[in-house]
């Protein structure tokens, strides 16, 4: 059954009295509720994007032994809001010849297509705007959307940098969605079921429960999962489609001000989101340690801290992973996606099957330990 | 009223993105709105409960198809393609003559009117269904009728599909001379 985060508050009994005060509208209020959350989550978002900006750069700073940016506020924390302020007052500037319906639409879309992966996100067991049966197969569908977006950019710039980022970027997002969705599709299986609500569900208790550990086959999906993601955000070291040493600045070299602004925000989001997906599928997700388990609403909140400290430790991971590591050639890096990683995900997938029949569904830890399903 | 406003967007989104796809004079443009168009018929799926449906036409279309398309027209010459041409009503680009045209005009009639036999015939018979906060998943019904009753044809088209794989491997392989 579809859950959503109106189902989930309507169990409370405070939810009737704000039925009244709306005089019993389902409709109206379930439009309030979803309007509400709908702007929360984004400006929730939008901050981490824009403090991904920073933490980027404080990290790389840390790692290069310089001090980053210390200016704006305490220890610089506020830089971002002045980038931001730089980015909407800068001058709005398009080539000539550009295709200018396709110049506009394209930052558009990649906004959208990010933002929109946020519905199905799972915050915590309760706050989830909708727990849709078909969760994560809607994610990995309506995230292609920025892969459109990075072409059009690049098409649309009418410059040879934009188009060969473009051409770079969309290729190498659709051949990395191969090995991704396959590891995904291991864990769907592990899961039984699609939604995000299943699939965290199944992952309570001891960190031995964490999809990651079910079996060797979860483990190696995990990392197979993870490249496949730095790839499809277009981050180092995949980054070919804005190789600055090579290409400028790739797909968005054109793009000025709050319009470049859109490109790096919904990159930095959508590595959130991957980030996320990563927690919630193998690495358990929103839940509390040890099945604790109180039906109120302060707990949700403690869930959203779990979820969101897994999350922004892998965040660091992947700025770590860019400002250590050298970026690739583009045949190293199809080589990678088609001659290693497809075939790992499909023996990873298979391997999950075979498990799933000969230990009829228990986990590594279950058959070492005892224990039951 | 969701359901209601849903299926309005969609088919303003559906319809608005098939005429544009028509009329625009470049070829780009119609590959963008065509983009439209697919997502409105994603979001008539989803007003009509079928959500792996739904979800299915926008990874197909959206994540596969339409960046196939684009690249397809960039390889092969990209704005180049824009249409100057114009014939009868002045609408470009007209491919075709009144023949062609009159022949696409009765066999538009003819698909209308089976269409509205066929979709009256439902109306009448059906109570419109309305759906709330929750509806049943269609996930399971479709695994079951894939893996079960179906999976002969299921497994013939991914025969098929690996066929045309093997097929466009070895015509872009480079030859030994």
């Amino acid at each position: 059954m579809n859950q959503t985060v109106v189902s989930y508050l309507s169990q409370y009994e405070f939810y009737d009295i704000i039925l009244e005060a709306f005089g019993n509208n389902e409709g109206l209020l379930a439009f309030v509720i979803y309007s509400l959350f709908a702007v929360i989550i984004v400006a929730l978002c939008a901050t981490i994007g824009g403090l991904g900006t920073y933490a980027e750069r404080k990290i790389s700073a840390d790692i290069q032994q310089r001090l980053g940016p210390n200016r704006v506020g305490p220890y610089g924390i506020l830089q971002f809001l002045a980038d931001g302020v730089k980015m909407m007052t800068k001058e709005d500037v398009m080539p000539f010849t550009a295709d200018k319906m396709l110049f506009y639409l394209a930052p558009c879309l990649a906004l959208v297509g990010v933002f929109a992966t946020l519905a199905v996100l799972p915050w915590s067991s309760g706050f989830i705007m909708a727990d849709m049966n078909v969760g994560i197969f809607y994610l990995i569908a309506i995230s292609s959307l920025v892969g459109v977006s990075v072409f059009l950019g690049g098409y649309a710039s009418n410059s040879k940098w934009s188009m060969l980022g473009g051409m770079r970027g969309a290729s190498q997002i659709i051949s990395y969605e191969i090995p991704v969705t396959i590891s995904i599709l291991a864990i769907v299986l592990l899961a039984g079921g699609m939604s995000f609500g299943a699939i965290v569900g199944h992952q309570k208790g001891l960190p031995t429960n964490w999809f990651i550990f079910h079996n060797p086959f979860a483990f190696v999906a995990f990392f197979v999962y993870f490249i496949g993601a730095l790839a499809e955000t277009n981050r180092a070291p995949f980054d070919l489609p804005e190789a600055e040493s090579e290409l400028v600045s790739g797909y968005h070299t054109e793009y000025t001000g709050m319009r470049f602004g859109f490109f790096a925000l919904a990159e930095y989001i959508e590595v959130f989101v991957v980030c996320g997906v990563a927690a919630a599928l193998f690495l358990g997700g929103s839940n509390l340690p040890f099945d604790i388990s109180f039906d109120i609403l302060p707990i949700q909140l403690v869930e959203v801290v779990i979820f969101m400290t897994k999350t922004l430790l892998l965040y660091y991971v992947v700025i770590w992973i860019r400002w250590t590591f050298p970026r690739l050639r583009v045949d190293q890096l199809m080589s990678i996606c088609w001659k290693y990683l497809t075939p790992i995900a499909i023996v990873n997938l298979c391997g999950c099957a075979i498990w799933l029949v000969v230990f009829n569904g228990r986990s590594f830890a279950q058959i070492v330990f005892g224990g039951h399903h | 009223m969701f359901a209601q406003l849903l299926f309005a967007m969609s088919a303003l989104l559906t319809v608005g993105g098939a005429i544009a796809v028509v009329v625009t004079k470049n070829i780009m443009h119609s590959c963008i709105f065509l983009l439209a168009c697919l997502i409105g018929v994603a979001g008539l799926y989803a007003t009509l409960g079928a959500d792996f449906v739904a979800v299915t036409q926008i990874m197909v279309y959206v994540g596969g198809i339409v960046i196939l398309m684009l690249f397809a027209v960039m390889l092969t010459g990209g704005k180049d393609f824009v249409s100057r041409a114009q014939n009868l009503l002045g609408l470009a680009p007209s491919m075709g003559n009144k023949w062609t045209f009159s022949i696409a005009i009765l066999v538009s009639i003819v698909f209308l009117l089976t269409n509205i036999s066929l979709i009256g015939n439902i109306v009448r018979s059906h109570a419109p269904k309305t759906f709330g906060n929750d509806y049943p998943s269609t996930v399971s019904q479709i695994g079951h009728l894939l893996v079960k009753d179906h999976v002969l044809a299921f497994e013939l088209s991914s025969v098929l599909l690996l066929g045309a794989l093997v097929g466009a491997a070895i015509i872009a392989r480079p030859r030994k001379q």
